[in-house]
């Protein structure tokens, strides 16, 4: 109604219709039950604790091997539903609006195109954001309990062997070091970032695409070339610089401009060794994963803002 | 502002499409121009095909039109703004299935700003008003047409709108439904506001629309009042009840004596299918 709209600033309607649109495709993927996969996930993190029996390690080096086996199994999977998730899911969304017609009512009432677009994506990222917390924390459960178990174990042992204090408290710092450490859930965060990356970039290829299929297979190509993508650059630019070095860093620049550089995120491996992910390198992720999750955004909108129905 | 600003105007509006990847443009609309004034029931009619629901989708800024301009009280249809005062029930509506009937209600109150108590008071009142009380909780997937077909025009009404634009209100609903919805568009035309719809029922038409146009391969061959246009001026009609064959001859006679008038045709005057079907509906009920 109009006195309504008049009452509320311009902003706050936007906010707010973004996030009931979100709410709305969080309920729609919901109800779809992809909440599902979370019971296989909950296999795969307990299962985990026993892909890797430790029976040839010698006793004091017991466990080690499988808190690193929990986390990678972990991640992994975290990293595999994630992905798909936020592809499939909105490659889904836009295209079965526009065949069903539904899209029609929605845009008939007084909602932006971008308040659509980011809606949908929003949503996504909430369901995403969602599945990760619940496998974030049957992860660290795991993760926890087992630590627990192995510190128990080898301290037993040093002090059987009667290891002097400090030698048993550096030996428990590296335990604990290999289990559920603030760095890991930057690691998780970090696979959350990148799966927002690929959310918008299926936003973007949907807007142009006319079926789920495509838009799924594009935005699964487009993510394994973002591994590749520096490889690639690096192997160009060492042709380039024989040839005309300037055109060649023009390239790869509109490269990274437009292509996400996924090796970025290997940081995640690195964690599950169980080293340390510096705040600086986690700032970095954002800002990275920020900006491309814009610039989709905007592209979308650019394609979409023109599209007829 | 106020009476004088028409709740629709279209001006000159030419709509091309790009038929597959051939270059071959179809012109879907071709320089239509329709102005509706508040309070005005207006009924587009015309065959499959001839660019009905093109015109209103332009109108709701759905389709950029290739020339011409569309405006909703006086504000251009391609800006959002445009669309604060406008309720659309599009052709063979679908809503999503996943949601129930009082959640797709309040969905698309939400879209329009409203929140709170006074949504859900304006939810139950257009349940009521479309006689879905009953279904309210139940999914629209499992929703027959005419219940979609409701629940669409419950959703067009929301915000409680100025201007309702109905592709097909009734179509795919049966004749009891159908009236009901008929019933409905006169209910609003009493609260005054402004409907601009189109159907191929064309009896319906005639019954709640005051002004209708006609539109014929994107072109629009004939406009005005309904009175106008459908009065045959220079004829009577008289229908007489158990009038026997005396009567009927001596005004024969009558009518030969004037030498002026003829008549045109006698006989029984026939019921309409329409009415035929409701009337052996209520006997069965
Ligand atoms: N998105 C589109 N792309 C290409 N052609 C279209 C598109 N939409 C409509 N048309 C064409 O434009 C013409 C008018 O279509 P429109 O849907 O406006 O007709 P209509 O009067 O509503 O018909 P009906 O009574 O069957 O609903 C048709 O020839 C149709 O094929
Ligand atoms: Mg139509």
């Amino acid at each position: 109604m109009m006195d309504h709209s008049d009452t509320m600033s311009v902003k706050d309607s936007h906010v707010r219709r973004v996030l009931v649109i979100a709410t709305h495709a969080f309920t729609q993927l919901v109800r779809m039950k992809v909440f599902y996969f979370l019971a296989i996930f909950a296999v795969i993190a307990i299962g985990s604790n026993f892909f890797n029996l430790p029976q040839h390690e010698g006793p004091e080096s017991a466990g080690t091997e499988v808190l690193r086996s929990i986390k990678s199994w972990s991640l992994g999977a975290m990293t595999l539903f994630s992905v798909v998730i936020s592809i499939v899911a909105t490659a889904l969304l836009l295209p079965k609006d526009v065949e069903d017609r539904t899209l029609y009512t929605i845009l008939a009432k007084p909602v932006p195109r971008i308040d659509y677009l980011a809606g949908k994506l929003l949503g996504v990222m909430m369901l995403v954001f969602v599945s990760l917390l619940l496998m974030d924390v049957l992860m660290t459960a795991v993760l926890h309990i087992r630590t627990s178990m192995v510190l128990d174990q080898r301290v037993a042992y040093a002090t059987e062997l009667g290891w002097p204090q400090e030698a048993i408290d550096s030996m428990a710092a590296e335990v604990n070091a290999m289990g559920s450490t603030w760095s890991l859930q930057g690691a998780v965060l970090a696979v959350f970032l990148r799966a927002s990356i690929m959310a918008s970039l299926a936003l973007l290829v949907s807007t142009f695409s006319t079926s789920t299929l495509f838009t799924a297979t594009v935005s699964f190509l487009i993510y394994f070339i973002g591994h590749f993508q520096a490889d690639a650059r690096d192997a160009y630019l060492h042709v380039g610089e024989v040839g005309q070095g300037l055109v060649a860093k023009l390239v790869t620049l509109l490269v990274t401009l437009v292509l996400p550089d996924f090796q970025l995120f290997n940081v995640i491996d690195a964690v599950i060794e169980g080293q340390v992910i510096p705040l600086v390198t986690m700032g970095k992720l954002v800002l990275v994963a920020l900006y491309y999750a814009l610039f989709f955004t905007i592209a979308s909108w650019f394609v979409f803002s023109d599209k007829e129905f | 502002m106020g009476e004088t600003t028409p709740a629709v105007e279209i001006r000159n509006l030419v709509k091309d499409f790009r038929t597959s990847f051939r270059k071959k443009l179809l012109r879907a609309v071709d320089d239509v121009s329709i102005t509706i004034m508040p309070g005005e029931v207006y009924g587009l009619i015309g065959p499959n095909g001839s660019g009905k629901s093109t015109t209103m989708k332009a109108l709701l800024g759905l389709v950029a039109p290739t020339s011409g301009q569309c405006a909703i009280f006086g504000k251009d249809s391609l800006k959002v703004d445009s669309r604060n005062d406008v309720g659309f029930l599009p052709e063979n509506p679908y809503f999503y299935k996943h949601l129930s009937g009082n959640e797709t209600l309040r969905f698309y109150g939400k879209l329009c700003g409203l929140g709170g108590s006074a949504l859900q008071e304006r939810v139950e009142e257009l349940l009521e008003m479309v006689d879905l009380t009953g279904a309210r909780d139940r999914r629209v997937g499992g929703y027959s047409k005419g219940m979609l077909q409701r629940i669409g025009l419950a959703q067009a009404l929301i915000q409680k709108p100025r201007l309702v634009i109905l592709d097909e209100p009734t179509a795919g609903v049966d004749p009891v439904g159908s009236r009901q919805i008929r019933d409905l568009i006169l209910k609003l035309s009493e609260q005054g506001i402004t409907v601009f719809l189109c159907s191929h029922l064309l009896e319906q038409v005639q019954e709640v629309c005051n002004q209708v146009g006609i539109i014929f391969q994107g072109r629009m061959v004939k406009e005005g009042r309904l009175e106008d246009l459908i009065a045959i001026e220079d004829q009577t009609e008289i229908v007489l009840q158990d009038a026997d064959e005396r009567l009927i001859e001596g005004i024969h006679g009558m009518v030969e004596r004037d030498g002026r008038a003829s008549v045109v045709r006698t006989g029984k005057p026939r019921t309409t299918l329409e009415r035929l079907f409701l009337r052996e509906i209520s006997e069965e009920e």
